[in-house]
């Protein structure tokens, strides 16, 4: 397996590209995951967008464009977090695994999925992170998932069963999604305003 | 206890890592990748922060952070103020005055101290609840960089400075900024989100009025020292107008809140005036608008003497 990461050098922030192919590649690993992975990063941008592209052909390799606030210290402007450039390329080589291992064949492109859909998504990956040893504030997933799913205990509980999963299908994640937002209420009526 | 208190000396523990205005406008890619018109091209034309941005939970998040320290940096001015001035009642002693504190020239009324001590009860509530929001939203505390530019504006000498920097233009923009939090609360269903944000917007007014209305009292027979309040005003306001974060029309994250600064005392032609300058900000081209802001942040430097 391969990885690259352009560019090789920074002048508008201090990141590290050798520290970016070395937490791709312990990623990659962990995942089970077998193609050559390339990463460009934006680094005259600081939003923090981050995007996959999962090639159909098998000896092609997996495409990562990244802005620099996706791998920044939101600490320190400019700099790179190590824990950051971890969590946000986890969540998209976890996709790109799920899409090349099976079982999610019908799900939309990235660009297709409703909010709710990513969010799903998203919770189902960070949490396979989490247990891969990668720190992670649950909470602040679980707000994007409510703030997707509406804010309800049974939203929470779909939150939490995606936290713990593992092997799930597209079919089985999208339930689980639909399932919170068919029952979610907003936690607004029950605390009252 | 010592007046006037640096800003580099803010009691901070080892969770906060300070970013002062100057170094957060040196950022290259704020300006290379015109970070407005980029976002403005992929989000159609609509910046502004609504649930169904495709970022909107974590800009939530990093702009409710940035209210959690702006709400300590209130606290510490508000409480500056009320101990950086001698007092004295008679209007207009102005900085020369019989009454006037030795160190700077400047007094302020004891009304004005009252006011300030209100003010600094409230931030102190604000910052409680903006802890407990951010803690529900997922972020820990010091976990973006601080902007300390709110108490670098409340490090002024002359107390009508502070009114304006900091009472009329930055909480200005704070009334912005949180009626545009609670429009998101309200559409997101947050149960907490929306009426935490209602709340404290209700005593932002109450603080930006209490500078429109110590400014033109202090000021009563002083012109000279009111247009050099105001002009200090329009600078902090300019300094977050450029690259159109703050504006009326729908491609800023961030709307005008109209009504509201009506009732802080904002007169229709002061509203006309930040609308225009946030507009016309949204559409320069990013060389003028890098060349403005460093003025301005040139002009910010010199009125406070700490170029
Ligand atoms: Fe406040
Ligand atoms: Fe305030």
């Amino acid at each position: 397996m391969n990885i690259t990461v352009t560019p090789a050098t920074f002048s508008y922030v201090e990141f590290d590209a050798d520290l970016t192919t070395r937490v791709a590649r312990e990623l990659a690993a962990s995942m089970g995951l077998d193609r050559d992975v390339r990463i460009e990063i934006d680094e005259t941008t600081p939003l923090a967008k981050i995007i996959v592209d999962v090639p159909t052909a098998a000896n092609e390799p997996i495409v990562v464009h990244a802005d620099s606030g996706a791998f920044e210290d939101t600490r320190r402007p400019r700099r790179q977090s190590e824990n950051t450039t971890a969590t946000s390329l986890g969540r998209v080589l976890y996709r790109a695994t799920d899409r090349l291992q099976g079982g999610f064949g019908e799900a939309p492109a990235d660009g297709e999925l409703t909010l709710a859909q990513m969010a799903a998504w998203e919770t189902y990956s960070v949490g396979r992170l989490a247990r891969l040893g990668i720190p992670v504030n649950q909470q602040r997933w679980r707000y994007n998932f409510r703030n997707r799913h509406g804010f309800s205990d049974a939203g929470d509980e779909s939150f939490a069963l995606l936290w713990s999963s593992d092997g799930l299908t597209w079919g089985e994640l999208q339930a689980i999604s639909e399932r919170a937002i068919s029952v979610g209420t907003p936690a607004r009526a029950q605390v009252g305003t | 206890m010592r007046t006037y208190f640096p800003v580099e000396e803010l009691a901070r523990d080892e969770r906060f890592s300070k970013v002062n205005m100057r170094e957060r406008m040196a950022d290259p890619r704020t300006l290379a990748g015109d970070s407005a018109t980029t976002t403005r091209k992929s989000r159609g034309n609509n910046n502004r922060l609504v649930p169904s941005r495709r970022d909107a939970t974590d800009a939530a998040r990093a702009l409710m952070h940035g209210i959690f320290v702006g709400e300590i940096q209130a606290l510490e001015g508000a409480g500056r103020t009320c101990h950086d001035f001698a007092v004295s009642n008679v209007p207009g002693t102005g900085p020369s005055g019989a009454d006037s504190d030795p160190t700077t020239g400047n007094t302020v009324p004891f009304a004005l101290k009252l006011d300030m001590a209100r003010q600094a009860w409230d931030e102190a509530r604000h910052v409680e609840i903006s802890v407990k929001l951010s803690d529900w939203m997922g972020t820990e505390i010091g976990q973006f960089a601080e902007n300390t530019v709110l108490f670098e504006a409340a490090c002024s000498t002359d107390p009508v400075l502070r009114l304006a920097g900091v009472n009329r233009a930055l909480e200005g923009l704070a009334i912005d900024v949180f009626t545009t939090m609670k429009d998101f609360g309200d559409l997101a269903g947050d149960p907490y989100l929306e009426f935490c944000e209602d709340w404290m917007l209700a005593d932002e007014v109450t603080h930006v009025k209490m500078g429109s209305d110590w400014l033109r009292k202090v000021t009563e027979n002083d012109p000279d020292r009111r247009k050099k309040a105001l002009d200090f005003q329009n600078v902090v306001d300019k300094l977050f107008s450029y690259g159109g974060t703050r504006s009326d029309s729908e491609e800023s994250p961030i709307g005008l809140a109209r009504r509201f600064r009506e009732l802080a005392g904002f007169s229709d032609a002061e509203v006309a005036d930040i609308a225009a300058v946030s507009l016309a900000a949204l559409d320069e081209r990013k060389s003028s608008v890098a060349k403005m802001r460093d003025q301005a942040v040139t002009e910010m430097a010199d009125q406070l003497g700490t170029a």
